[in-house]
């Protein structure tokens, strides 16, 4: 960490941003918000509970980004190819970790306020797919031979995409069909002006964490790349018998 | 030789080595008998919910037998090299896919036709519905869950654990068919939904079953060169 | 709502605020803590 390199100036304002946001949020939700009428002071999950689920809805598509720009680019620019994988990979990551916050503070939310742990309907179960499938992408990443892993975790990562949006609408029109037993009444359904700073606050602060996080892992995942091609090329330069200079 | 060439050529090798060994057919079929069996020790079929559950009965046992099968599909091109030459051959990779995944559909089909007398049996169905879209349902939501299966199971073939990975991946994306097939058999055998809905159901399994055979043989010739 | 009362874990409703709330910030500085210590665990291509 010996040089202020634009980018390092540039990541480090936008750390101390997003803490400064997240921290005066933080103040908002539950020191200032007024308690809500009908569920009390657990409604204040929402404010943590809302930015953490968005961000799990909007991390798969970078992944997916990353994952096409790397089928593009895998004949033609290898290197370009591979700085492409490592964002899908720091995206996935990104995705699992806040769509699992997603999962469980919704249930932690919903069992004081609804009664039950969870429900079948659209919005529930897609995210449950979505958690599923991305556990499934790492799986395939952990499993599969090297060489292929980037190429197989990238078409996973298309199917995912094609599929969480009609699961959603397969799900939504079952549901219109039988309607679920509980009312969800939307809780971005007309957001009380005493309560929009503590929300705004957050959901910024959230995303900007979530963009952060993903650039630093980004970097690291770079930085092994570069690593392990380094390596690679000091053993093949000492077979060959060339002196490194 | 044309694409239809291709493909049929390697359906007949397929159903031809498989006709020689039986070892898949065997498996499924004595696989889905003892998936009746324990799902009618777990649900009365005598009671009279058991309508409602059968369609949901059904598919899960075929799904079931269709990841035995599918697992293997791609393993008897391990051997000796054979996916080496199957990249080298003048086919279209798409045709190889298509072919494979032709032969699986056969197997299923297969041992659905002895599943389902089978199930009539056991849960003492009859369908309240319009029974002969049945003959359309079943091999809509066989399709779906065999192309997505052939295509994972090819994702698969070099990985450790492949079967595990095959369920892994493949249910989560299945959902959406899943969901599609059951509510239309259950539909058909209780005649609970009316006509409109039901012929969605079928829609949307067909749609289905487009988008994502589509999207696999778009994307096989990347999984075949992988590498 | 105060510190006192944020901290009361008498309802089901004040001990799921407070796993929330501490829940996330744990698996939060706990994923950029693995990410750290990576990054200070691998060898920096500049060098």
């Amino acid at each position: 960490m010996s040089r202020p390199t634009p980018t390092r100036i540039v990541t480090g304002l936008w750390f101390a941003a997003t803490v400064i946001i997240l921290v005066l949020g933080f103040h908002q939700a539950i020191f200032v918000a007024p308690m809500e009428a009908t569920m009390g002071n657990v409604q204040r999950i929402f404010y943590y509970h809302v930015p953490s689920a968005t961000a799990g809805l909007i991390f798969p598509y970078v992944n997916l980004i990353g994952s096409l720009a790397f089928l593009y680019w895998r004949r033609r620019d290898p290197l370009k190819a591979l700085a492409a994988d490592a964002l899908a990979l720091a995206a996935a990551e990104v995705t699992i970790v806040f769509t699992s916050i997603g999962l469980v503070t919704g249930m932690l939310w919903g069992k004081p306020v609804w009664g039950i742990w969870w429900t079948w309907d659209e919005r529930l179960t897609t995210y449950l797919l979505l958690w599923l499938i991305y556990v499934s992408y790492f799986v395939v990443r952990r499993l599969s031979s090297t060489g292929q892993t980037q190429t197989l975790a990238a078409i996973l990562s298309i199917f995912a995409g094609i599929d969480v949006p009609i699961v959603y609408m397969s799900i939504r029109w079952w549901r219109t069909q039988h309607p679920s037993p509980v009312f969800f009444g939307g809780p971005d359904s007309g957001l009380d002006p005493s309560m929009r700073p503590a929300f705004f606050l957050n959901f910024a602060g959230w995303i900007m964490w979530g963009v952060f996080i993903t650039a630093f892992r980004y970097a690291l995942e770079r930085r092994r790349q570069v690593a392990e091609q380094n390596a690679a090329l000091h053993a093949i330069e000492a077979s060959l018998e060339i002196p490194h200079q | 030789m044309n694409y239809l060439g291709h493909v049929l050529n390697h359906l007949r090798k397929d159903l031809r080595l498989e006709w020689r060994s039986r070892d898949s057919i065997n498996g499924m079929l004595f696989f889905s008998l003892l998936v009746v069996v324990v799902f009618s020790m777990a649900f009365d079929p005598t009671a009279s919910a058991s309508r409602q559950i059968a369609g949901g009965i059904v598919w899960v046992a075929i799904l079931f037998a269709a990841t035995t099968a599918l697992n293997q599909s791609w393993t008897r091109e391990l051997r000796n090299d054979v996916m080496d030459a199957q990249r080298l051959a003048p086919s279209p990779a798409s045709a190889l896919f298509l072919g494979k995944a032709l032969a699986n559909m056969i197997f299923v089909l297969a041992v659905e036709a002895i599943l389902a007398p089978l199930f009539t049996i056991f849960y003492n169905l009859h369908a309240v519905g319009p029974g002969w879209l049945l003959a359309l349902i079943m091999p809509l939501g066989t399709w779906a869950l065999v192309v997505n299966g052939t295509f994972f199971a090819a994702l698969g073939i070099r990985t450790r654990n492949r079967e595990l990975l095959l369920p892994l991946v493949l249910f989560p994306i299945s959902i959406p068919a899943l969901l599609a097939m059951v509510q239309a058999t259950t539909g058909v055998l209780t005649a609970e939904l009316d006509s409109i809905q039901l012929y969605l159901w079928v829609k949307v399994l067909i749609s289905y079953d487009i988008i994502f055979t589509t999207v696999c043989l778009l994307l096989f010739e990347t999984v075949l060169h992988a590498e | 709502m105060t510190w006192h009362s944020f901290f009361d874990l008498s309802t089901m409703e004040h001990r799921h605020l407070l796993f929330v709330y501490v829940g996330i910030w744990v698996v939060q500085l706990g994923y950029l803590s693995w990410i750290s210590w990576n990054w200070l665990h691998t060898k920096n291509p500049n060098d």
